[in-house]
């Protein structure tokens, strides 16, 4: 039998989790739940009169080839972008280790693209990739080299936003990479020494190993952001450019330009499930490879 | 302690007094450029003779449609008129979102000197039904600038005859543009024959893909029946197209993408002979580069020259007050009248549908490129504007856009954006499906 006291505790733990959940339940769950409902209507975003479609959305998104290109450019966007950035990171974060006079400039000049808003690195490099007075082809210019479109060219758009995205994003993994660099016990690195293990033997048997949890979570944040681009998308080229639309600047050109919000719940819906599925085996394989690592050292 | 409270009085007075002032106001939303601004010196003389203040509310022109849409998601507008682009009319005036002025306009404004096109384009849904849901605004037209220093140029002149066998001028149709951007496309000395409109960012391709498209007989679809294929996948609209895409080998680096703000700057920067935009832009470039410049309208292709129309209407936004929708009236039939339309066309970029001074001597005189738009106006034709408008131009970026690109032929880019309208128009339920 409880106490007032005990009855008393739990009024307080509920009082203080309840406006948090309440405002969780507000903005989270509630529109997550009423966007489903959306999906299987026509409503439009400047309102009116609209009716329950069944899964006519469902079916628009999956007929038109929009949408599956979309989804291949992120695709595209997110494997490229990332591998890129996890290799650039993990290599600067290895030059970056051991300590030496101009670290620490160094160090903050690479971390100042990471802080700067998107959409104003977005712009700044709309204007040095523009073709014509961008100061890269006046470079390329200058040292008698071809005058590439970066943002105009079908075959570079693609290129242009994911050469900005590594500029700005290869900080995170470096910093990440770092930490775990700087997490590996001195002491493994000294008995490899006295074993006599050569450089590359060390990089893959102690420090890659030790190294790889922490930069499968950072591959994981890194990716489930990557999904989202826009803000560069949307600078760069606009939303309705096919050969970088992604999956956010589409739902941007159907919601937003078009109207069309129960097209677009439908359609971030079939995303969601995708993303999901991929997000879920890609937990399995890191926990698997954590699974392995313990039987490893037991 | 009287004194105190008289006092208090006299403040609360005031500030009531204040307040009914400052709600005694109109707010209009138009894109950021000159015509916003002159639009706002105006309001300033309106409200100095009716006491109801005018406030422009200027937004930057590529964020300006999804502000406008996003705002007509509220319960109550943050204007009360909304200065609308030429396609967006249907699907204010089908959403109930522009207040329907059918029965006003015509007591209020004499319709009858508004430009027959401007009327039915900027001011009419559906087009020629005469129900009106804007009056016009800005009326306006793409047109050509070009560089009249070159053309005068006695060397210039001379090589030219030389090659092609006639004196060098303006062009008047499409076959004598293309010798004249060809002749002087020079790009081992930084000097373009052209810059046409190709953007993909919101409707610049299409508005320069049109004239050729019309000019060579094809066309967005039928009007009545909303039918597309066999209008614009057609002979001679995949001819047009070609004919389009040939002339993007005479433009600067990146003309392939070439956007109303890319054209300028290619003219401004001294490189491009000839270069298409709309007008209002012009002003500028005749302040910095004075008769150095000289325009022409769209060329033709035989006997047909039909040119992209351009502006914006007043819309009255049904989502405010019907104090505020009077006084909205009030304003749109101040601005409509022939004293008030001579002034706004002072004002650089500034350009009226009124009929009467379209045709005067000192509006052609008043500036170098004004004959040359008022001649525009009676070959304008407008891209679809039924309420899907923006997903038939989504539509028609991306096919043109391939086309352009050499990622589609013509035809087969074509063939796909027909059955791609055909769809859209369809759901749309514009289209009785088969």
């Amino acid at each position: 039998m409880r106490g007032s006291t005990g009855r008393c505790r739990d009024w307080t733990q509920y009082a203080f989790v309840g406006p948090a959940l309440i405002l969780l339940i507000g903005i989270n769950v509630f529109p997550l739940l009423y966007s489903i409902a959306l999906s299987f209507t026509n409503v439009d975003l400047v309102g009116g009169a609209w009716k329950f479609v069944g899964g006519f959305n469902y079916a628009v998104a999956f007929k038109f080839a929009k949408y599956g290109a979309a989804l291949r450019t992120t695709a595209l966007f997110v494997c490229v972008a990332v591998a890129v950035e996890l290799v650039l990171g993990f290599a600067l974060a290895l030059a970056l280790k051991d300590r030496f006079s101009g670290r620490a400039f160094a160090l903050t000049a690479l971390l100042v693209p990471m802080m700067l808003p998107p959409a104003v690195i977005a712009l700044f490099w709309k204007l040095v990739l523009n073709g014509h007075y961008g100061i890269l082809n006046q470079c390329l210019g200058a040292l008698g080299l071809g005058q590439p479109q970066w943002i105009t060219d079908p075959d570079l758009k693609l290129l242009s936003i994911l050469l900005v995205d590594v500029w700005m994003w290869t900080p995170f993994m470096m910093l990440i990479a770092l930490a775990a660099l700087n997490a590996i016990p001195g002491y493994l690195y000294e008995a490899a020494a006295i074993d006599r293990a050569s450089r590359w033997k060390v990089f893959r048997r102690i420090t890659l190993p030790l190294c790889a949890p922490l930069l499968g979570l950072a591959v994981l944040l890194r990716a489930t952001d990557a999904i989202k681009q826009f803000d560069l998308v949307m600078a760069i080229t606009g939303p309705n450019d096919p050969a970088t639309q992604t999956v956010s600047a589409l739902l941007y050109q159907v919601v937003f330009r078009d109207g069309k919000v129960g097209l677009g719940a439908a359609y971030s819906y079939v995303v969601l499930v995708l993303v999901l599925a991929l997000a879920s085996v890609f937990v399995r394989y890191m926990s698997s490879v954590q699974r392995r690592e313990e039987a490893g050292a037991q | 302690m009287r004194m105190r409270m008289f006092g208090l009085a006299a403040i609360l007075l005031l500030a009531v007094q204040t307040g009914h002032a400052e709600d005694k106001k109109i707010t209009i939303w138009w894109a950021q450029w000159d015509p916003a601004a002159a639009l706002q010196e105006l309001g300033h003389e309106f409200a100095e003779e009716t006491g109801i203040a005018v406030e422009v509310y200027q937004i930057p022109w590529p964020a300006y449609q999804d502000q406008v849409f996003l705002n007509f998601g509220n319960k109550q507008t943050d204007f009360d008129i909304v200065v609308g682009d030429s396609q967006w009319i249907g699907r204010g005036a089908t959403k109930g979102l522009y207040l329907e002025l059918t029965d006003w306009l015509p007591e209020a404004v004499d319709v009858g000197s508004i430009h027959p096109r401007a009327a039915r384009y900027l001011c009419e849904y559906p087009p020629g039904s005469s129900r009106f849901f804007a009056a016009p605004c800005q009326t306006d037209a793409i047109g050509f600038v070009y560089r009249r220093d070159w053309f005068t140029d006695p060397a210039e002149q001379e090589a030219f005859a030389a090659r092609y066998s006639r004196p060098l001028a303006a062009p008047d149709t499409w076959e004598e543009f293309r010798d004249v951007a060809e002749f002087f496309h020079r790009p081992e000395q930084k000097r373009y024959g052209c810059s046409l409109l190709t953007g993909r960012g919101y409707d610049s391709i299409v508005m320069g893909f049109q004239p050729f498209l019309w000019a060579w007989g094809g066309a967005w679809g039928d009007p009545q029946s909303y039918k597309v294929q066999g209008h614009l996948n057609t002979e001679g609209a995949v001819a047009g197209l070609e004919f389009f895409k040939s002339l993007l080998q005479f433009t600067p680096e990146g003309g392939t993408n070439a956007d109303y703000f890319f054209n300028l700057e290619a003219f401004s920067n001294g490189s491009t002979a000839m270069v298409l935009d709309y007008f209002p832009f012009y002003p500028g470039i005749v302040a910095s580069m004075g008769d150095q410049v000289g325009f022409f309208m769209v060329p033709r292709h035989g006997d047909q020259r039909v040119i992209s129309l351009g502006g914006q209407g007043f819309s009255i936004s049904t989502k405010t007050t019907p104090q505020k929708q009077e006084w909205a009236k009030q304003f749109i039939a101040w601005f409509s009248q022939t004293a008030i339309q001579e002034k706004w066309i002072s004002y650089p970029g500034s350009f009226t549908a009124n009929t009467e001074l379209l045709a005067s001597e000192e509006f052609a005189a008043a500036a170098p490129y004004n004959a040359v738009f008022a001649e525009s106006l009676d070959h304008l034709q407008d891209f679809w504007n039924v309420p899907v408008y923006n997903e038939l131009l989504a539509a028609a970026v991306r096919h043109l856009g391939a086309a352009l690109d050499g990622t589609s032929a013509s035809a087969d880019a074509l063939d796909a954006l027909a059955a791609e309208h055909e769809i859209i128009l369809m759901e749309a339920g514009l289209l009785e499906m088969e």
